[in-house]
Formats: structure tokens, sequence, C-alpha cells
């Protein structure tokens, strides 16, 4: 029975792989950004008009631009690990321009009118019922303190966390490295199931304001 | 041979009661399996194609919500049309079986006469046919 069982969660695995075309790939998985065309191996996913995400390379290297205005568009890249065994994610990130956020804040969108950063990092755990699927986003705000854990207006199953806080680096390119399974845990009370993708977000539709930041070294899945 | 349409479609006997059941059972569970992989599978499609949570959460989580809410109000309609249609079934195969078994006590007990009566349509009427023969042949009845 047990054996019967297995096999068909095997197929169940394999047939959700298939149709959600997520790819397990060699880990850790870099993104460095140093060629012009590097987004081609991204999709552009748009939430509210389109934020433009463009690769900058210099002479030494490249790195990721988002300019935001009035919109809210993401990047996403499926890519399977599992955070138990490969914890680890690190990127660099710098801000540019925060989002005009006003204090004025009505319990009725439950901070909706709130909900935009500068600069967004996701770790995506999908499940077999989409309803069930969990985000993890990294954030850089503003005026929210460090390891600070809220829940997103939109839905219960994603948690951000703020990982930068305040103008005091605004410019300049901060490091960042997280144990994606320490932190599932903190923000959700259970440990995480098997990734499914990553994403990136600079976004400014609820504030209809301008935001920029650029993202380098993305680097995903590996053990410290 | 005089075609009366039976009224009472649940007769009650326990060989009627399991093809009900049995047949109920071959209808819901899979239109259930697929309706429950057809759900699941569309809703998973679109949730990858909006990628960002967010937007999961803002655009499809509604329709989703719609859709269960419609589910909800045509499941008892489509569970009472299934049992309709599997009474239905039921009755086409357990009701000339009854009919045939209660016509051959009549004749066995009551030692009633004559040919036993079935529907031109029924399931079992060839049997019938071949019975009415063995009875003409042995029992010297008219032959119908």
């Amino acid at each position: 029975m047990a054996k019967k069982l297995k096999v068909l969660l095997f197929f169940i695995t394999f047939f959700v792989n298939g149709y959600m075309n997520i790819s397990a790939e060699q880990l850790p998985k870099l993104f460095p950004f140093e060629k012009g065309d590097a987004l081609k191996e991204w999709q552009e996913k748009i939430f509210k008009g389109k934020v433009l995400y463009s690769v900058i390379v210099n002479r030494k290297n490249g790195y990721l631009s988002a300019f935001s205005q009035n919109t809210a568009s993401g990047i996403f890249y499926k890519l399977s690990f599992n955070p138990k065994k490969e914890p680890m994610v690190s990127w660099k990130w710098k801000v540019l321009k925060f989002p005009g956020k006003t204090n004025k804040v009505t319990d009725k969108n439950n901070g909706i009118e709130k909900d935009d950063y500068a600069a967004r990092f996701y770790v995506i755990f999908p499940r077999l019922a989409f309803n069930l699927t969990k985000a993890m986003e990294y954030i850089w705000d503003e005026t929210l303190p460090e390891g600070t854990i809220i829940t997103s207006p939109y839905f219960k199953n994603i948690k951000l966390m703020v990982v930068e806080s305040g103008k005091e680096n605004l410019g300049k390119w901060v490091y960042e490295e997280r144990n994606v399974y320490a932190d599932f845990k903190k923000a959700f009370g259970r440990e995480p199931g098997e990734a499914g993708a990553i994403a990136l977000m600079t976004d400014t539709d609820n504030t209809a304001s301008t935001a920029e930041a650029d993202y380098d070294e993305i680097k995903v899945g590996y053990k410290k | 041979m005089k075609e009366n349409r039976r009224r009472k479609k649940f007769i009650g006997t326990p060989f009627q009661k399991k093809i009900l059941l049995l047949v109920f059972v071959a209808m819901i569970v899979p239109a259930g399996i697929i309706a429950f992989c057809l759900y699941y599978l569309i809703f998973n499609l679109l949730a990858w194609q909006l990628g960002i949570p967010e937007n999961v959460a803002y655009n499809l989580l509604p329709v989703a919500h719609r859709v269960n809410l419609i589910i909800l109000i045509a499941l008892p309609i489509t569970l009472l049309v299934i049992w309709r249609i599997a009474l239905e079934l039921s009755h086409r195969i357990a009701g000339p079986l009854y009919r045939l078994e209660k016509e051959l006590d009549e004749r066995l007990v009551f030692d009633k006469k004559g040919p036993i009566q079935v529907r031109q349509k029924d399931e079992l009427s060839s049997l019938a046919k071949k019975i009415n023969k063995l009875i003409a042949k042995y029992g010297g009845g008219p032959c119908s």
C-alpha cells in the first residue's frame, strides 16, 4: 500500500512539475546579470502596469535596474530547491528612491495603500492547491524596523520580512544573505516545503509615486 | 401487450438498492475526481501565469471564491440529478426482474395461468418470452 502510494505521489509530483514547468537546476543557481540578455531566462509578471526592468552592463560588471512609476510588475524565475537541504539565498540590492508613502491608512483596505516597497525579493513555495501556496518576501522599507515580519494585506499566506530599513544606505549596494528555512519557520510557524520560484519586484501602484532600485549577484540554494 | 408505465421508481428490493448505490457511486466518483482535478489544474495554471503572489491573491482568489459559491449552490442540484438518473437506471434493471419474479411466484404459489406479462421495452422481455415458451411447452398454456 505504501509502495503504491509512493508511486502515485511520484507520478503526481512528476506531472505537477511538468505542467508547472519547474526546473530542477544545478544548485546554487547564480544570477550575475553580466550580459545584456540576462533577463531572457526570467518571466515578467504584470500586476498593475509595467515596471521598467533592464540589465545595465558596465565595463566591469552588470546589474538589474528597476524603475517603477505608479506600476507594479515583477520578474519571476521558476526554480526548485529544498530549503531544508540548501537553505541560503543571497543578493545585493541598492535603493535609489523609495515610494512616497503617506501616513494615511484606512482600516478599510487593510493597509494596501502602504503596500509598496522599493525592493522586494520573493521566495515562493507552491503547493498542489494554489490557495495553499506561500510566499516569503524580503523587503527594504523606509520606515519599518529591521526584522519586522508583517502579513501582506492581500493574503495571509504572504509574509513580508524587513531585512533592510531606512535611508542610511540609500544609493549604496547592500549585501543580504538569508536562511530561508529559518525565516519561513519564524514567519509561518512551520517548516517550509519545496520552493518553486523566486521573484523580484519594485512597486509603486498603491502610493501612485515612483521608486527605483537595483539588484545584483543573486545566489539561490546553498549551504553555509 | 398492455404498456403501463411504472410510476414508482423505487421498489426497494435489495437488488435495486445495490444497483442504485453502484450506479450513483460510479457516476459521482469519476465526476468528482475530474471536477476536482480540473478545478485545481485551471487555478494552478492561472496562479503560475500570474506569478507574483499579490497578483494571485488580488485577482485569482476572488474568482476562486465566486466559483466555490457557484459550486456550493450547484452541487446539491447536481447530486439530485445524478440520484434521479441512478434511480431511473437502477429501476430499468431491477424493475423487470422484480416483475418477472412476481409473475413466476404467482404461477408457482397461486397457480395463476397464462403467459407472463412483460413490457416490450423491458430489458428482460426476451427472457420472459423464453419462459412463456417453456410454460407453453410443458404447462400447455398459450404462448405470447
